[in-house]
């Protein structure tokens, strides 16, 4: 009988086009979320689900005839509305005066990556795969309860016990010389608590726990877990990394380059805010700071000249006018109201109280922040380090910012705190050519007699890894 | 004692075994600790302030402690410039330039500030290195004493003004006067030479008159006759197998010291030991120079025999019949072996000389003509311009003033009434001039004297070009804003000469002026780029450019007089040399170079008398006069007297005494105010300018005790022996502690590898394979006893990842102290004042062990820079009893500054003597001014103010009163380096991790690395037979390793 040879060959072939196709798109969306970072993520949500000071991107190419055109609007929005491409047109009366910021540099096969990774996340085929092992390793944070109303208990307990049996003891004593015809009073209760033995312990017991509370008061002193003070602008992170998504260092850009992490620059805001003059809690109040710090004019969308001689009455006036107009047109009045015009006031004081400072006597110039994370001088820490090598998100140690309306020191930054870290993180120690050179280390992670390498395995508990 | 000895010695006291050295010497630690006396006279507090702060601090302390800890600003940028990163330093490259004195170097800014010098390696003439000046140059950016604006005269004092004002006076003078003179230091900038060519062209009769400090006068005339140019040709030391220098001191301060000094090392340092090569060096010279010591042979002729002396070689080698009449015999002889060397060295040797006798300079020059050298150790075709002022022009000069003639008198950042010989006569004559403008950055001693000061930039805030040599250019580039209202000097010039080439209007004027200048120049002469914008922004980015220099103009054979200094009668004469730190006074204000000591005396925050010390044939040194250290006399120079500290020189000449120049400055702001004496108006004055020696002198004997008697020579001393006084034999100094202790009473040859030490080994060149072989002997043997312990593991300990180690090339370090200013730049090391340092305060991480063998009247010198060795088993750290001192997985030894207690065990413990203790507040970090030792009178003490701190490097720590610091391997720059790598994703290279003292180094002395990295730059080095580890038989597994001393010694010149 003769069987038709089954050729595997075709379906081979195409099962492994299949397979790359997978993973070319896979590759392709790895490199779609490089640029979508870098390009687009300060305006457009990252879940493609909302809109931000963009529109949501999700679906976006659906609604694109073709995509030629749509690549050409990312390039170039702005050019397209001109040609009146209808679809441009719309989404222009939409979102205008606010204009997508022109990207001439990318090639199709970027925006065909972007949007690999934006449908990707729109019909969640795109995420991390769920690795078991790596979601083991990551740091679990047991709640640990208090011991200390148990041990309370049963020192209580263990107290009284002591007390019966020296009462009993004391009875068992009278009982015993009374039969040898001795008369001895039995112990009362408030003898034995002043005996010599009890006070003797009670002075030892109570040295003990004062220097042991003293010494654990005077570690913390200097430290700041929780502190949330006021900031010159009540800028809301759970708005800003929350709710619009912006990328924690597209602001704080130097935490990948620099020691510092860096309050980004007043020209960082107005990346967003020469367009976004409202904002969603606090109206003008709030916004208007930024313009007043570096001395754009929003009502007519021009930075302003000579701004830092200009004097203070010609800012408030620049600036009292515009929170007025605003005022009005959210309202819908034609005259400011009383009310209108004590909120203008009201906001105009609170503009110069947190522009103007002891030192800094005009409105001009930086906003000067409250710092929250404060290290000794002699303590040398480098965020780069952490982000970039490290790899770390900075939420390990800022907690969750994006859920935060004031911000919030999140963690001790104490000594111990991070020495503990240190010798539980895991190094990125294969990826990193650097550490080729520990070369025991990965001669034991192949043979298996080593599972991983710590930042302490590295020396990382070392004085001058941080002290010098 | 014997005449030759082939160990080493410190000095006087070390060679005589002077009872009270040996003393201090025994007790390890021979720091003194601040007693009470010192508290009351030297600081502003005692007891009662001291319980008043008490009080104060505990209430403030309780206060404090209830209340919320103070809040702290965080304030950014408005608009942050791209290329700011805040944390992340930025490199730009700039020169460094005063007067002649020239350095390519890379600025390091923090946020806009500079913080540190670094050599720019793109240059072919210094290739990296650096000098001390250069590495100090950046705290005189933040100088307290600077002028913060333009001032007018105002009685005794000084008024505010403003630019409009200076403008409209200064130009309404001119526009009335007749003869305008510009006086200057060399200019080495040809767009300020056009400025001020522009300026002359407008004021007819305007004359700019250029002198050096320290005058090469002679030498530019000589090849004006020679050459047709006045010009310094360019020396090639790397190409010379035999230099010969008649009191040059080319390594240290002679012509351009940088540049020599890197070429001269490559002639020394040797790779091979079985095809062993090294150039041969003589000095000739009286007093003991840092080139000299660093030479083979050194011919000891007195200051006014130099010229037979060069007449002597002149007559050997050309067959000429100068006289020579009044040479000593010694030097005679040796100067005709000299002649012998040369001529079987013909085109490969080097005759230099710093005599500024023009006569005397013919004859060099036609020396080395006779012996082909010029083409090729002699390059003329790429001439310096390093040095450029002219004798006659001064003298002519002070004699107009002194007739009355000059209207107007502008003075370039020069300060000719300190150091030039003419000060005494300037002072007065002066006032004969009515109108004097100061261009100056402080008021130094002849801007006092001036009615304008017009302030110009420090050069690390200003833009310029340097053409140091024929086709070398540099540029000038500013790295901050001017911190003071000051104005550039050549943007003075062309506004009051109404320049059109000077656009006003422009932002910054004379950055176009310089461009456009530039374009017609550097750009229309150079076939590289084509684009000017290309050109320039290349030139800026590199800081040099090159272009063809062109051809050597031949030698023209001139007549050579008999006018040499005639050899001097007298008993005494007195020789007067630069100084690596001091200059001619220019770098007085600067506490790094105050402080840094000097390379040969190791005297610091002053100028001491040398005087000789003579072998008595017996048993030991007399000083002259019977002179010890720190002995005051009365020195009459002239009819000029003064009282002034000594001390003893080995190889100063017997009949000759030396003194420093620049010292002795009244104007030159807190620091350098009354440090020292001042003899430049001591100078014998010719008919054709000054020379650096008078034989009218005196020296009388002890007349008193110096207060502060800060020489660090005896400071800090290791490997000293001792004669056990008891059994009469030669032991270590410090065993000999242990063995009059009772407890080891009868217990002789306690370690017995202590009595023998391994601090230097030397070596003749000619004798090299046996020292090598000895000292292979001698490491195996310590290496033999380290092993008898049961401790042991040390080379599996640091297997992994990195091993941090140096490798200093003894034969490379010729001993100038750049190191030691770039490593308390980089390691905000404090700057401690004469008191402190007379006591042992001193607080240098980094210090130049200075050590003598050989011939004891004539003897070779060896620098050995010691720091913390990072011993891998090291004492240090067993005796913390808090742990501060420990070690790290990368065999660094840490210190944990918050940590220490300040027991000072460690120092006590360190066989090195490398820790130092803060005994007072040095950095002036905490808040008692009782703490705060002031360095000179100042109102402020020195790093209190903000200005001043603005220098610290803000990686490194600021230590504060009452712990022990020490180097660090520059842990912060290990730090950053691996980090760079990290973030890169590759492993560690060389160039990632380089201390501040390796990169600052001009000879490339000093490498630094990871000795587990087998392709390193490190380990080769640590691959020369050559190699030792200091005092390794004490097995504290030291991580630096340093060269044999080679020398090239013929000994017949002693005979």
């Amino acid at each position: 009988m003769i069987y038709k040879h089954l050729n595997i060959k075709p379906i081979a072939i195409i099962f492994m086009m299949w397979f790359a196709g997978i993973l070319s798109a896979q590759v392709s969306a790895d490199e779609g979320k490089e640029l979508y970072k870098a390009n687009c993520a300060a305006c457009h949500s990252k879940d493609m689900r909302s809109a931000a000071t963009g529109p949501a991107l999700g679906g976006a190419q659906a609604k694109w005839a073709d995509d030629a055109a749509l690549y050409d609007w990312v390039r170039n929005s702005q050019a397209m509305i001109a040609k009146g491409h209808p679809r441009a047109v719309e989404v222009w009366n939409q979102y205008k005066p606010t204009v997508m910021t022109a990207f001439p540099a990318l090639t199709d096969d970027q925006i065909g990556s972007l949007f690999a990774y934006i449908n990707g996340v729109y019909d969640g085929t795109y995420g991390p795969k769920k690795d078991p092992a790596a979601a083991g390793a990551a740091p679990v944070k047991e709640e640990e309860k208090s011991q200390l109303p148990m041990y309370l208990i049963i020192a209580s307990i263990l107290a009284v016990l002591a007390l019966l049996l020296t009462k009993i003891i004391s009875n068992l004593n009278q009982i015993a010389s009374a039969k040898e015809g001795e008369h001895v009073e039995a112990k009362t209760i408030a003898q034995i608590l002043t005996s010599k033995g009890v006070v003797t312990f009670l002075i030892f017991a109570a040295i003990i726990l004062g220097a042991y509370t003293t010494v654990n008061k005077a570690t913390e002193l200097g430290r700041q877990e929780g502190y949330a003070p006021d900031q010159p602008i009540k800028f809301s992170h759970a708005t800003h990394a929350g709710v619009n998504k912006i990328d924690c260092q597209y602001c704080h850009d130097s935490a990948r380059r620099s020691k510092h992490s860096s309050i980004p620059g007043t020209n960082t805001c107005m990346n967003c805010h020469a367009a976004i003059k409202n904002g969603s809690t606090y109206g003008t109040a709030e916004i208007t700071k930024i313009y007043a710090s570096i001395g754009y004019d929003p009502a007519s969308n021009k930075y302003i000249e000579n701004y830092e001689s200009k004097s203070e009455e010609d800012i408030k006036a620049i600036y009292t006018k515009w929170i007025g107009d605003e005022y009005k047109r959210v309202k819908e009045l034609a005259d400011l109201d009383a009310a209108g015009e004590s909120e203008v006031a009201k906001q105009w004081a609170d503009i110069k109280k947190s522009l103007t400072n002891d030192q800094k006597k005009q409105i001009q110039g930086p906003i000067e922040w409250v710092r929250i994370h404060n290290l000794p001088d002699h303590v040398y820490f480098n965020h780069s380090q952490h982000v970039t090598v490290g790899k770390l998100e900075c939420q390990t140690c800022h907690g969750k910012v994006e859920e935060m309306e004031v911000l919030k020191q999140m963690s001790p930054l104490s000594m111990g705190w991070c020495i503990n870290c240190h010798r539980q993180t895991e190094v990125k120690f294969k990826d990193n050519a650097y550490y080729a050179n520990y070369t025991r280390y990965h001669e034991e992670m192949a043979a298996g007699k080593r599972d991983k390498v710590t930042v302490a395995d590295i020396g990382g508990l070392e004085c001058q890894k941080c002290h010098y | 004692m014997e005449k030759q000895i082939d160990n080493i010695w410190i000095g006087q006291k070390d060679l005589t075994r002077d009872d009270e050295f040996m003393k201090i010497a025994d007790q390890e630690f021979a720091e003194e600790q601040v007693s009470y006396a010192d508290m009351t006279s030297n600081l502003s507090g005692n007891r009662r302030d001291f319980l008043k702060f008490l009080g104060f601090g505990l209430g403030a302390a309780t206060v404090a402690a209830g209340c919320d800890i103070p809040v702290k600003r965080a304030i950014p940028y408005v608009v942050k410039p791209d290329q700011i990163v805040p944390g992340v330093a930025n490199y730009y490259a700039s020169t460094f330039v005063n007067g002649g004195d020239y350095c390519p170097i890379l600025v390091k800014t923090r946020e806009g500030r500079p913080i540190k010098i670094e050599g720019n390696d793109l240059s072919p003439l210094t290739g990296g290195g650096t000098s001390a000046r250069a590495q100090a140059s950046v705290l005189s950016l933040y100088d307290t004493n600077r002028f913060t604006g333009p001032k007018l005269k105002d009685g005794a004092g000084w008024k505010d003004s403003s630019w409009e004002e200076i403008d409209k006076i200064v130009s309404v003078t001119l526009e009335s006067s007749k003869n305008v003179r510009i006086v200057t230091n060399t200019v080495l900038s040809p767009t300020a030479k056009k400025a001020m060519n522009e300026f002359t062209a407008k004021y007819v009769g305007a004359k700019i008159v250029t002198y050096d400090p320290v005058s090469s006068s002679a030498l530019l005339d000589a090849n004006e006759k020679n050459f047709g140019a006045r010009v310094v040709p360019s020396y090639k030391f790397d190409l010379a197998d035999v230099i010969v220098s008649f009191n040059a001191d080319f390594l240290g301060t002679w012509i351009s010291p940088v540049e020599y000094a890197a070429a001269y090392a490559k002639g020394r340092k040797i790779s091979d030991i079985s095809k062993a090569k090294m150039s041969r060096h003589i000095q000739v010279e009286s007093h003991m120079s840092l080139t000299g010591s660093n030479a083979d042979n050194r011919i000891l002729v007195k200051p006014t025999e130099q010229g037979v002396a060069i007449a002597q070689l002149y007559n050997d080698i050309t067959g000429g019949s100068a006289s020579t009449t009044g040479l000593n015999a010694k030097a005679k002889k040796a100067i005709s072996k000299v002649a012998a060397e040369l001529k079987a060295a013909q085109g490969k040797s080097l005759v230099v000389s710093a005599s500024n006798n023009v006569t005397e300079q013919l004859m060099v020059n036609a020396i080395n003509h006779t012996l082909g050298n010029y083409g090729n150790t002699i390059d003329m075709s790429a001439p310096s311009f390093q040095r450029q002022g002219s004798d006659t022009d001064m003298k002519m000069l002070v004699d107009e003033i002194k007739s009355g003639a000059v209207d107007v008198i502008i003075f370039n950042e020069a300060n000719p009434v300190f150091d030039s010989a003419y000060g005494n006569i300037l002072k007065d004559a002066l006032a004969k001039v009515k109108n004097k403008v100061s261009f100056a950055k402080v008021n130094d001693e002849t801007t006092d004297l001036c009615n304008v000061v017009a302030p110009t930039h420090h050069f690390l805030e200003s833009w310029g070009d340097v053409e140091a040599k024929k086709g070398h250019y540099s540029l000038v580039q500013p790295t901050i804003a001017p911190l003071f209202k000051t104005r550039q000097a050549e943007m003075s010039l062309l506004i009051w000469s109404a320049s059109t080439a000077l656009d006003q209007t422009k932002e910054q004027p004379y950055y176009e002026y310089l461009k456009d200048s530039w374009k017609s120049t550097v750009f229309a002469s150079q076939n590289e780029f084509s684009s000017f914008q290309a050109f320039w922004d290349s030139a800026v980015h590199d800081g040099i450019f090159n272009t063809n220099s062109g051809n050597a103009p031949s030698y023209t054979q001139t007549e050579i007089g008999s006018d040499i200094t005639k050899p001097g009668t007298s008993e005494l004469e007195i020789s007067y040399f630069e100084t690596v730190q001091m200059a001619n006074g220019q770098y007085a204000g600067n506490p790094w170079l105050m402080e840094m000591a000097d390379p040969v005396t190791r005297t610091v925050w002053g100028n001491y008398l040398a005087v000789p010390v003579n072998f008595d044939g017996v048993r030991t040194m007399v000083g002259f006069n019977d002179l010890v250290d720190g002995e005051l006399v009365e020195l009459t120079i002239g009819d000029k007297k003064m009282t002034l500290p000594v001390v003893q020189q080995f190889g100063q000449m017997p009949g000759t005494v030396s003194l420093a120049l620049g010292y002795g400055r009244t104007n030159a702001g807190n620091t350098g105010n009354n440090v020292g004496v001042n003899v430049n108006d001591c100078l014998t004055l010719g008919a054709n300018g000054p020379a650096y020696y008078n034989t009218n002198v005196s020296v009388s004997s002890k007349v008193g005790k110096e207060k502060d008697f800060s020489c660090v020579q005896y400071h800090h001393t290791i490997g000293v022996k001792g004669i056990d006084k008891e059994s009469g034999k030669e032991i270590n100094a410090d065993e000999a502690a242990l063995v009059f202790f009772d407890y080891f009473t009868g217990v002789k040859g306690f370690q017995g590898a202590l009595t023998d030490r391994s601090v230097i080994y030397t070596s003749n060149v000619a004798e090299l394979k046996d020292s090598v072989e000895h000292l292979q002997e001698r490491r195996k043997h310590a290496q033999h006893l380290n092993d008898q312990q049961i401790y042991g593991g040390f080379d599996d300990m640091y297997a992994l990842g990195h091993h941090w180690g140096m490798h200093v090339d003894l034969n490379a370090c010729i001993g100038c102290g750049t190191c030691t200013v770039a490593c308390m730049s980089e390691n905000n090391v404090p700057v401690v004042g004469k008191h402190e340092v007379a006591i042992h305060h001193e607080m240098t991480w980094l210090r130049i062990d200075r050590y003598y063998y050989g011939d004891v009247e004539n003897p070779n010198t060896i620098y050995q820079p010691m720091m913390c060795q990072h011993c891998d088993n090291a004492p240090c750290e067993n005796v913390c009893p808090v742990n501060a001192s420990n070690h790290s997985s990368e065999g660094l030894n840490q210190m944990a500054y918050n940590r220490c207690i300040g027991t000072r065990y460690c120092a006590n413990n360190c066989p090195y003597k490398v820790r130092r203790f803060n005994w007072l507040d040095y950095t002036k970090a905490d808040l008692w001014p009782a703490n705060q030792p002031r360095l000179q009178e100042e109102s402020v003490p020195f790093m209190a103010d903000n200005l001043t701190r603005m220098v610290l490097n803000p990686d490194v720590t600021v230590r504060s009163r009452g712990v022990i610091e020490k180097c660090s391997f520059c842990v912060q720059r290990i730090q950053e380096g691996k980090l760079t790598a990290k973030t890169e994703g590759r492993l560690l290279s060389d160039r990632d991790v380089r201390t501040a003292c390796q990169t600052a180094c001009p000879t490339g002395a000093i490498t630094f690395g990871d000795m587990n990295n087998k392709k390193g730059e490190l380990t080769a080095k640590l691959e020369s037979p050559l190699n030792y580890i200091a005092l390794e038989e004490i097995n504290v597994r030291s991580s630096v390793t340093y060269t044999m001393k080679i020398n090239n010694r013929d000994k017949s010149f002693d005979a």
